[in-house]
């Protein structure tokens, strides 16, 4: 904002969001764009965990239903292993497959068997909470950081106007008010975007705890039956 | 992958909706700041406070409004200070007027009650005009010689010789009869003064005696029984004037007592100034400013002992302050307009010794 065009800021009754947008300082309007493309991000993150997380606690319900419904161990493995499972299932495939090599090759080596099904199901395991944390962090990063990303563009878009204000040498509030508004307009937008993304990042780490600690429970109890299989063929 | 696109598209759109809805809603209205009634306050100082004609709201409506009066003032007789030209009898000599008929009685002084210090004034004036007479009266018989002598100086006659004589003798037989009666006058008028001197100190013995009574009346009056037995020192002085006004007036239009003007207040001090020898050493004078509040009486002489106001650290300063109120004291009278004693009854006088010395 040049010193020059104050006038015609003053003048411009209307101060609609394009307005605020359209007359910032370049610097602000990078900030605001930068904030609103932010904004887009957090939301189209939280939108796809929440999806995500949906189908995981579906996908390990109907799992958790059928694995002790009483079917074979056998038949839901073969049931399974065909289509590219997630999370529960995920983990079940990983230990059926390791049990399946340990007794359909030649030699049957149940020494070290227990301890490659509980290894395999860890690295599922760690593999599956991944999937689920993935980009969690840029909601964590856009909540902490936005608002001090519109301070600044507030703090530019006032140092600015102020500059305006001491070269035309004038200091009614007119001339003042555009552009100490649209300064604000920046903090705003960072507000916008930091509060949703640190709602949706607490909610979605406990989440993703809650999972965790499913898989984690439900892999101590796979590993305790085929343990107890494995003490019993031996 | 199919979820996150989803989730993507519907963050745009959002997004895109919300600027929108924003864009229509956020509308920005001019502030309407309701114009607050004014209220207008008036700083009024103390001088200004004091200066208001004492007024009341609901006063009736008077034409000339008076101030409050609650203790009739010292009704003393204004002193004229300037001397006054008084009419006199016309003076005629002898040579306009052969036979000068015996003077007549001078009449009595037209206002004989005018005031006590009158009685050495009249005389003053009544010995002018016999003084006058004499010297007018001396030129008057060389007038007569002198006339015809221009005229008998060439032809000197035994018979106008003669005719001189008879006429001198005539004249001098005339003066003698003049002289006589001027003396006959003399007397009279003199018995007049005296009678007249009686008679004033007859009316002064009356006056006085009326005053007298009229302040018995006035300390003893049975409805301020209260009042009269209260012994303490008065808080305020009563506000004193010519005539007793109990209810205050309504007010001047303008709210504003009449003033001494500045140069009224500068004849006052140039007054008290002529009689004022400041102290030598009061040379660098700012601590020596004295102030002083005068009670003047109506014919300007000091009602009450002038009050010192203000009080200095310089060692000089009571120096200073006693030789101004001694300056005070011993000019009294002062010479202030009448019409305004309302106001200067009461006045206050600086005192700068830096003025003095500036010349």
């Amino acid at each position: 904002m040049n010193p020059a065009d104050i006038p015609s800021v003053a003048a411009s009754a209307d101060l609609s969001i394009f307005t605020l947008f359209w007359q910032a300082h370049w610097v602000v309007k990078l900030v605001m764009s930068g904030l609103i493309a932010c904004s887009i991000w957090v939301w189209a993150i939280a939108i796809d965990k929440f999806l995500l997380y949906s189908r995981t606690t579906q996908a390990m319900n109907k799992f958790e239903q059928a694995f002790w419904s009483g079917q074979s161990l056998e038949e839901l493995y073969r049931a399974l292993a065909a289509k590219p499972n997630h999370s529960m299932a995920a983990l079940f495939v990983a230990a059926m497959r390791e049990w399946k090599r340990s007794f359909e090759g030649q030699s049957r080596s149940f020494a070290g068997l227990q301890m490659r099904i509980e290894k395999v199901m860890d690295v599922t395991i760690s593999r599956e909470v991944e999937r689920l944390e993935k980009r969690l962090l840029v909601l964590a990063t856009v909540g902490s950081a936005s608002p001090f990303v519109g301070l600044f563009g507030t703090v530019w878009g006032i140092m600015n106007s102020f500059q305006s204000i001491a070269a035309s040498k004038n200091t009614s509030l007119a001339v003042v008010a555009p552009g100490i508004a649209e300064a604000l307009f920046a903090t705003a937008i960072g507000l916008v975007a930091a509060i949703p993304a640190t709602i949706f990042y607490n909610k979605f780490a406990s989440e993703v705890a809650k999972h965790t600690a499913r898989l984690e429970g439900f892999a101590d109890e796979f590993s305790a039956i085929l343990s107890r299989q494995i003490d019993e063929r031996a | 992958m199919r979820r996150t696109r989803v989730a993507w598209t519907v963050s745009v759109i959002g997004h895109a909706m919300l600027l929108l809805w924003g864009m229509i809603t956020f509308v920005i209205k001019p502030l309407e700041a309701t114009p607050m009634e004014s209220l207008a306050v008036d700083v009024v100082s103390d001088a200004e406070f004091s200066q208001i004609t004492a007024g009341v709201r609901s006063a009736k409506k008077t034409e000339a409004p008076k101030p409050l009066v609650e203790k009739l003032g010292d009704t003393k007789p204004v002193e004229e200070l300037t001397k006054t030209v008084e009419k006199k009898p016309e003076i005629k000599t002898a040579s306009a007027e052969p036979m000068p008929p015996p003077p007549e009685p001078r009449k009595p002084d037209p206002k004989p009650e005018k005031s006590k210090s009158e009685p050495q004034k009249p005389k003053a004036e009544e010995k002018k005009p016999d003084e006058k007479k004499v010297e007018e009266k001396k030129p008057e018989p060389a007038k007569a010689e002198t006339k015809p002598e221009p005229k008998a100086d060439p032809k000197p006659d035994p018979i106008a010789e003669a005719l001189k004589k008879a006429e001198e003798q005539k004249k001098q037989a005339e003066e003698q009869k003049k002289k006589d009666e001027q003396k006959k006058a003399e007397e009279k008028r003199k018995e007049e003064q005296r009678k007249k001197a009686e008679e004033k100190k007859r009316k002064e013995e009356e006056r006085r005696k009326e005053i007298a009574e009229r302040e018995r009346q006035q300390t003893f009056d049975p409805s301020r029984i209260a009042a009269l037995l209260d012994k303490r020192d008065a808080q305020r002085q009563a506000a004193t004037g010519d005539t007793l006004n109990q209810t205050a007036s309504l007010g001047l239009p303008t709210g504003r007592a009449a003033m001494l003007t500045q140069s009224e207040i500068d004849a006052l001090r140039a007054q008290i100034q002529a009689c004022w020898n400041p102290p030598a050493g009061a040379m660098e004078g700012s601590e020596l400013i004295v102030k002083v509040r005068l009670m003047l009486r109506q014919d300007g002489s000091l009602e009450a002992d002038p009050v010192l106001l203000n009080r200095g650290s310089h060692p000089y300063f009571q120096v200073a302050a006693e030789s101004a109120l001694r300056a005070i004291r011993r000019c009294q009278p002062y010479r202030l307009p009448i019409a305004k004693y309302q106001i200067w009854k009461d006045v206050e006088v600086t005192f700068d010794p830096r003025d003095m010395y500036r010349g």
